[in-house]
């Protein structure tokens, strides 16, 4: 009477709890337990229990993923390792050439350069971070493109877009909420703008533009708002208030730490002096 | 850069958090370090990835190994290793009581399988791999997967049906 083409098998009884048949032998199977009921009894707990561990894991919050797993921090690490290693190597040699050469020739030939190097147009990004912050942080509709709902897809689409892995600082130590991020035009490349906002309703930017030469630590008042602006491995990040200056260099110190976690904590403190 | 790790690994984070935490039982902070070591590794093997866009497997497949590799070094430190730590790592027992209870049972009961078969139940159920993907990261065939898999399910519902009373039954009486 049973039609059943082959005895089904163990695996198959598996592949059935975990939905893994092709519909045919799923009827099959489907038969099979109609006229076994001990085995179908069976597997109706097995297929509890997958339900079962799905919620039970599924259930714990993830929670946000801590710091040490960013991937942004351990490439940066990585990197900064290469760096270290690679300019070891580099003073080795230099030191090697040098023995022949006199020190103040060298001294000659390499200060142009290095200045050459380091000569970051700060100006124009303070400059277009304050614009930015001033068009966008009084929007009460649409501050911002991507909500932080999607903080996820936030920080994909725009580490896209910069063409390389964007940190969203986690500020909630100083009581400021991601409230999400847009995609801006800067020069001939994107920069990208982060907002934040506190339980008073005061928000700040975060502005963050790549292919930034040199490193450059800045702090500038506009009119009625603040700015802290810092330089290095490549970016150049600002970040942007009109809370007071100590609460505002607070928040740029939680900022450096999580952009540039390649950089000694000492080293990270925003410039305390100029321009007050 | 389309092809930047970043982007690409950056979802699956969870997921392997989930499977270290699976593998060490209770000890959050040593699934952490199990997923650091993972990532960093994958890193740095990036370029030797095979390009069927397998992520998913193949952090899982790195993840593994490194946890076994831990283990025997683990096991070899001290000889006579007992794994005493059964603490369950179960979700925190608020609000829906009474799913909290079973799921407590049930992770109990599940945190007392051998490590082979929770790695299987946990790959194949929670994390949903193919039996396939699942052998691949295991490094085992599919035919110990499929019996591990039918192993564990049936300790699992052994377990189950005679421990579940007297979890529920103590705690229930609490006055």
């Amino acid at each position: 009477m049973s039609d059943i083409p082959g005895p089904i098998g163990d695996d198959e009884l598996m592949a059935y709890v975990d939905g893994r048949l092709p519909t045919q032998r799923a009827e099959a199977v489907g038969s099979y337990l109609a006229a076994h009921p001990e085995i179908r009894e069976r597997l109706s707990r097995y297929a509890e229990q997958r339900q079962a561990l799905r919620a039970a894991f599924g259930e714990r919050a993830d929670g946000p993923i801590p710091r040490r797993l960013r991937l942004t921090r351990l490439i940066a690490e990585r990197r900064q390792r290469r760096r270290r290693r690679f300019a070891e190597i580099a003073a080795a040699i230099l030191l090697v050439a040098l023995g022949g050469v006199g020190g103040w020739t060298a001294r000659d030939l390499l200060f142009p350069l290095a200045s050459l190097a380091s000569a970051p147009a700060v100006g124009t990004i303070m400059a277009d971070a304050l614009a930015a912050h001033r068009t966008f942080a009084v929007e009460v509709r649409h501050p911002v493109e991507v909500d932080a709902a999607q903080e996820a897809h936030l920080v994909q689409w725009l580490s896209k877009r910069l063409g390389r892995p964007l940190v969203v600082p986690d500020l909630s130590a100083t009581g400021y909420r991601l409230m999400g991020g847009r995609l801006l035009p800067a020069g001939s490349g994107a920069a990208a703008q982060l907002m934040y906002e506190n339980g008073a309703g005061d928000r700040l930017t975060v502005y963050v533009r790549p292919g930034v030469a040199g490193e450059a630590s800045l702090y500038q008042h506009d009119k009625d708002v603040g700015a802290f602006y810092r330089a290095d491995e490549g970016l150049g990040c600002v970040i942007v208030g009109d809370t007071e200056r100590g609460a505002l260099s607070r928040v740029a110190e939680r900022v450096y730490e999580q952009t540039f976690p390649g950089i000694p904590k000492h080293d990270l403190a925003p410039q305390r002096e100029k321009n007050g | 850069m389309p092809d930047h790790p970043a982007a690409q690994i950056e979802a699956h984070i969870p997921g392997l958090r989930r499977f270290a935490r699976q593998l060490l039982r209770g000890d959050p902070e040593r699934a952490d370090d199990l997923v650091q070591d993972t990532l960093e590794r994958a890193l740095s093997r990036w370029h030797l990835r095979r390009n069927d866009g397998d992520m998913h497997g193949w952090l899982y497949t790195i993840l593994y190994h490194r946890f076994l590799t831990d283990l025997h070094r683990e096991k070899r430190r001290n000889a006579h290793h007992r794994s005493t730590d059964v603490a369950v790592d179960g979700p925190e027992v608020e609000g829906q009581q009474e799913a909290a209870l079973i799921h407590r049972d049930l992770l109990r009961a599940f945190a007392e399988l051998p490590e082979e078969q929770r790695s299987v139940l946990f790959l194949v159920t929670v994390e949903d791999l193919s039996y396939g993907e699942a052998a691949r990261v295991l490094g085992v065939p599919i035919g110990t997967v499929m019996s591990r898999l039918s192993r564990g399910r049936e300790k699992l519902r052994r377990y189950l049906s005679g421990e579940r009373q007297p979890v529920k039954a103590q705690l229930g009486k609490v006055k």
